[in-house]
Order: structure tokens, then sequence, then C-alpha cells
């Protein structure tokens, strides 16, 4: 006896998005948010590195890199970066809270390194963006 | 005992006839003490009996009745019509593919499921009469809130994640699988580890948490999931050693 022919699918409709998906309803505007954080980090990422090597050029590079940098244009950046950054240590910090390791049931909890180098790296980006800040600022000289 | 009359847009989808979804009205004489499931049953059984919609044990348990009503996800069975003013909206849930009016495809939800092995692992199998595996209610405790999921999906509905990357395990099977990592009987961590650390794995989350807010049994997947980016993370940090990089 052959064995009986595979039943075939019905057609279904394409699934839709959440209603209020994704700016209508405020939670989903969290999330385009918090994704949108890993665009404007890059470009401070790449800003940063661009300091760096004005830095490792001499005094002129630098001086040259801070003057492209206190642009109206490039110092509204800047300061978007730091929002975004900012929102994005507030939201790690609100799921770290919410992880709460020390109640993780039988897993071991983690290392106290293993926190502090998640957060050293961020920690660091902020301090520096905010150094910048201030340098373009003119109060640090 | 009081009537109401209640306007419903139910949207319809029938595949032999319909190219695209689209809104049909009803009007319902609704008891005080109706819920939305109710009110379609009614449909159902003397308006128009085309229509489809799941629905079984009518008390929140089960998890078939799970629907947008206004846009949000619910359970039908525990959505009072008396809560809502005006016409009152009913979808099937989002981020699913509509087989027929109210009724979603959830072969993929349940492939979902399925991938995090939500079964106890043991390395090694105790003999049967060597008798059962033991547990504390402490040690129950740890992740009794994570196992009282009813696979409603209305968790699945509601993630904004699902909508821009439909192949994210999602909230109810990744809790499921934190639920098996700290069971005390379970050794499976490492088993469920692949797809705990895949592209469509933990780290997909980003806990708009949505998820936990619409959970009916109030069983937080949202955090099921940042814990289990920390245990993952450990559990990645313990292999390093014993991976190639070539």
């Amino acid at each position: 006896m052959s064995a009986p022919a595979a039943a075939e699918k019905t057609r279904t409709a394409p699934a839709r998005a959440p209603a209020g998906f994704p700016f209508g309803f405020y939670r989903y505007r969290n999330y385009v948010l918090f994704a949108s954080t890993s665009v404007f980090m890059g470009l401070g990422c790449i800003g940063l590195l661009e300091g760096l090597f004005a830095l490792g050029h001499g005094p002129d590079a630098w001086n040259a890199w801070l003057a492209h940098m206190a642009r109206p244009f490039d110092l509204a950046l800047s300061l978007l970066v730091l929002a975004f950054t900012l929102y994005f240590v507030f939201r790690f910090g609100w799921v770290g809270r919410k992880i709460g390791a020390g109640r993780i049931g039988p897993l071991p909890r983690p290392p106290l390194p293993l926190p502090v180098l998640g957060v050293a790296p961020l920690g660091g980006f902020v301090v520096l963006w905010l150094v910048l800040l201030a340098i373009l600022g003119g109060l640090l000289p | 005992m009081q009537l109401r009359k209640v306007k419903f847009e139910v949207l319809r989808f029938r595949p032999e006839q319909d190219q695209v979804p689209v809104f049909q009205s009803y009007e319902v004489e609704c008891m005080e003490d109706w819920v939305v499931l109710d009110a379609l049953n009614a449909i159902k059984d003397d308006v128009d009996p085309t229509l489809s919609h799941r629905w079984s044990c009518r008390m929140g348990v089960c998890g078939s009745c799970g629907m947008l009503v206004n846009g949000r996800p619910v359970l039908t069975c525990a959505a009072f019509v008396r809560n809502y003013s005006g016409t009152i909206r009913v979808e099937p849930l989002s981020n699913f593919p509509i087989v027929r009016d109210l009724v979603v495809d959830l072969d993929g939800f349940v492939d979902k499921l399925k991938s995090v092995k939500p079964w106890i692992i043991r390395k090694i199998e105790k003999d049967l009469a060597e008798g059962e595996y033991r547990q504390s209610p402490e040690q129950l405790d740890e992740f009794k809130q994570f196992s009282m999921c009813i696979n409603c999906a209305l968790c699945y509905a509601a993630c904004p994640v699902l909508a821009n990357e439909p192949e994210f395990v999602g909230p109810a099977a990744l809790a499921l699988g934190h639920r098996y990592n700290l069971d005390s009987r379970d050794e499976g961590n490492a088993e469920r580890f692949e797809r705990f650390d895949s592209h469509d794995g933990v780290y997909a989350c980003s806990y708009a948490n949505e998820c936990s807010q619409v959970c009916p049994k109030h069983v937080d997947p949202a955090m099921a999931i940042q814990q289990a980016k920390l245990t993952d993370f450990l559990q990645w940090a313990k292999l390093l050693p014993k991976r190639s990089f070539t």
C-alpha cells in the first residue's frame, strides 16, 4: 500500500504587526529608540577613533579635528550621541535590575569582574564623550 | 439580567474567497457578565456559523482563546464586554499567519517551544527502582513562576522583536527553557545553550517588556530572558577555553 500524499497546507494570510507598531505605542517607541542607540553609539565610536588618530598625529591634527568637531552640525551630533548613550545606559541599568542576579535560582552568581567588565567600557565611553564636549564647550583646555 | 447591544468588528479571512483579511460587523445583545468569547460564540451560534475561532476551557487555563481585543492581546474568556465602551474590535493574534478568521497558525510557535528542549535532561538517568528525583519547596520556588505558562502565545503577539525578526525564538519558549535550566533536577543547560546563544536567541530581545505586560499568568517572560542572558553569558565564558577559533 502506498503512503498517503502529504496534505497541502491551507493558504494563510501573512502575519500582521502588533497594533501600534512601531511608533503608535510607547513600549514599541522605546524599542525603536533603543535599537537606534546603536547607530548613534557607532557614530560616536567612529568619532572617538578619529580623535585618537588625530591625537597621534600631533597638535596640528588634534586642533584641526577639534575645529571640525566644533562645527554646529558635529556639535549637535555629539550631543545626540551623548543623549542616546545615556539612554542606553539607563536601559542597561534597568535590565540589570530586572535580572536580579542574586535571585537566579541554583545557577552560580557571576564573579564580580564580569559585571565590572560589562559596565566599564560603557562608563568609559560616556566619560570620554563628556570630556570631549567639555573641551568643545571651553570648560577644559 | 440587563442586556446591552454591542457592535463587534471581527477580522475575517476565508482563504477560499478572501485575498486579504477584511472586517465584518456584528451587533450582539450581550449580558452584563459576558466576556468577549461569549459574544463570539453567540455570533457563531445565532448570527454567522461560518465564523471561526479557537476556545476550550472558558476559564483562563487552556490558553486557546487568545486574540486581539481593541488591539491588545488578551484571553477572550477573561475580557469582560462591560469593560469596553463603543465598538469592540476583535482580531487574530498578531505576529502569526492567519489560517482562517480568528484562527492563527501556531506551527512555528510549537517548533520554537520544542527547540529549547523543554524537558528534564539528565546526564545519567537514575534507575526507576532508585525512585523519583526529589526536590525541596525552596528549589521548586526558584522556577515555579516560569512554569505557569499556558502557551497562549499572547506574548508573541505583543513582541516588537518578533514583528521585526520572525525567527526570534520568542518570550514563551525562552522562559520555558530558562525554567528547565533553573530546575534542580535538570542537567541540560549546556544542551540548551546553543539555541539560547544563537542569533535568534536571548540576545535578540531588547527588553520592550510588553510580553510580561500582556501575560495573563504573570510569568514575566521578560525577566526570564534577561536572567537567561546573564546565565548564557556565564555558560559562554565557561566554554570559551574549549572553543576553537580556526
